[in-house]
């Protein structure tokens, strides 16, 4: 029998593995058991190289915050004093707005909004690659959560839980191209689906050729997709595009940097699916 | 013990990709710390141990940071480990800018055969900017050359040295 030069040998080693990793990718589409078992394997395998990663970067970021703390300057003290002062006059107004809210919702009968039950999570680690864009965040199966849960800081919407492990979950951010959250213009309510984009600002598309949509406006959730509850911001038109068709398109410059997200909050339950009670009548005296 | 060494440099790798991340998250859209093991052993052992050590890291990469496409990373590295093994046992590579050019060409092939995959697999994809990619290649090469001038200071090569054919 003649023997198999080391190229094609190497060749057909080629070949026998890309085969294998395309069957274990069209499997992990299909949510198949393969793919679920060679990532087991593969996660616990690598777990302490993980947990190494994560402490050094642990050091060094607290060696960071040390000297950006000790260096941090009057000027910055002054804004701050002076933010504060601005904040606590908006808080007042801000108290005197929930007050009159909750009159409003009683007389108009309608129950009153609880916020949605959360987590938080410290940001482990994150890709922010041109094709995807994602976050591991230290909260997983064992603390609740779940794929598809919405994930929020402060500021804004971030992203949604894609899988969940143990220990930690990745979550898709919505700057990644295969993002999608239903927002709406915060001044017009004009509607309409933002996609991420990669490093690119996010886009607002199919929102109506006529809708009334200025640069600076502000796009929060609608709640209509399910995973968001309405509210949470999203970002800031920055470009409003030549309508095509029935549709004009809207450049949005994202309300969370991707590349500053430390601390964030995963909802463990969405608020669009819990039904509306109706009060009692209170009892006359 | 090569195995031991390819464990200990995949594992520094990891190490180091997760760590960027969370110190410099931005960082992770030029620079691809898991393609230097395979660089690293294409350049300086068998085609066949790049592919091998480009799988695993691919896979330890696709467990930790892929959202949706368990397989890509490893297929992707595999074909590089592959593509730059073979290279490596045609020309003399291991010097500054042969290490230079590999590690660009590396950061580059890895972006565009992962687009195409993500493509072929129903994921959207968006169009890649040409200076970020340059910026890319420009790191990656920086990057595989000076780890491997680092890693050449503590141990020679495995592979024979290669004879100048003779003349006449």
């Amino acid at each position: 029998m003649a023997a198999v030069s080391p190229a094609r040998a190497n060749a057909l080693l080629l070949g026998v593995m890309s085969f294998a990793q395309l069957l274990l990718m069209a499997a992990s589409v299909r949510g198949g058991m393969a793919s679920t078992g060679v990532a087991a394997t593969v996660g616990g395998v690598s777990r302490p190289a993980a947990s190494a990663g994560r402490s050094v970067s642990e050091i060094l970021l607290d060696v960071a915050h040390f000297f950006r703390d000790v260096h941090a300057d009057d000027v910055a003290n002054v804004k701050l004093r002076l933010e504060v002062t601005r904040l606590a006059g908006e808080l007042s107004r801000t108290q005197e707005l929930t007050q009159e809210n909750e009159r409003l919702r009683r007389l108009l009968g309608m129950h009153e909004d609880l916020a949605p039950k959360s987590i938080g999570a410290s940001v482990v680690t994150a890709r922010l690659g041109s094709q995807s864009r994602v976050i591991l965040v230290d909260r997983g199966s064992g603390h609740g959560v779940r794929p598809d849960m919405a994930v929020v800081a402060w500021g804004g919407a971030v992203g949604r839980v894609v899988s969940v492990e143990t220990g930690f979950a990745r979550v898709r951010l919505l700057s990644d191209p295969n993002s999608g959250a239903a927002g709406v213009v915060a001044r017009s309510r004009a509607e309409g689906m933002i996609v991420g984009r990669g490093a690119e600002p996010m886009e607002m598309i199919y929102v109506p050729k006529y809708a009334d949509v200025a640069v600076g406006d502000r796009v929060v959730t609608s709640g209509l997709d399910g995973v968001f509850p309405r509210g949470f911001g999203l970002g800031r038109v920055t470009v409003v595009g030549e309508p095509v068709g029935a549709s004009k398109s809207i450049r949005v410059e994202p309300e969370v940097d991707d590349r500053s997200i430390e601390d964030v909050l995963i909802l463990l339950e969405p608020t669009g699916t819990r039904l509306l009670e109706t009060d009692e009548p209170e009892p006359r005296p | 013990m090569i195995v031991l060494w390819a464990m200990l440099g995949i594992g520094l790798a990891l190490a180091f990709e997760l760590g960027l991340g969370r110190v410099a998250p931005a960082a992770t859209h030029y620079v691809a710390i898991m393609t230097l093991p395979l660089a690293t052993y294409a350049l300086r052992t068998s085609q066949r141990s790049s592919m091998v050590v480009g799988c695993v890291s691919g896979l330890l990469q696709d467990f930790w940071l892929e959202p949706r496409l368990f397989g890509l990373n490893g297929l992707v590295k595999t074909f590089l480990g592959w593509a730059l093994g073979g290279l490596g046992a045609r020309f003399d590579l291991n010097n500054f800018w042969g290490r230079f050019a590999a590690g660009a060409c590396v950061h580059l092939v890895d972006e565009g055969l992962q687009t195409v995959l993500r493509k072929l697999f129903g994921d959207a994809v968006t169009p890649v900017d040409a200076g970020s990619l340059a910026i890319r290649a420009v790191a990656g090469g920086l990057l595989t050359a000076g780890v491997l001038s680092i890693v050449g200071k503590f141990g020679t090569s495995r592979r024979p040295p290669r004879q100048k054919p003779r003349r006449g």
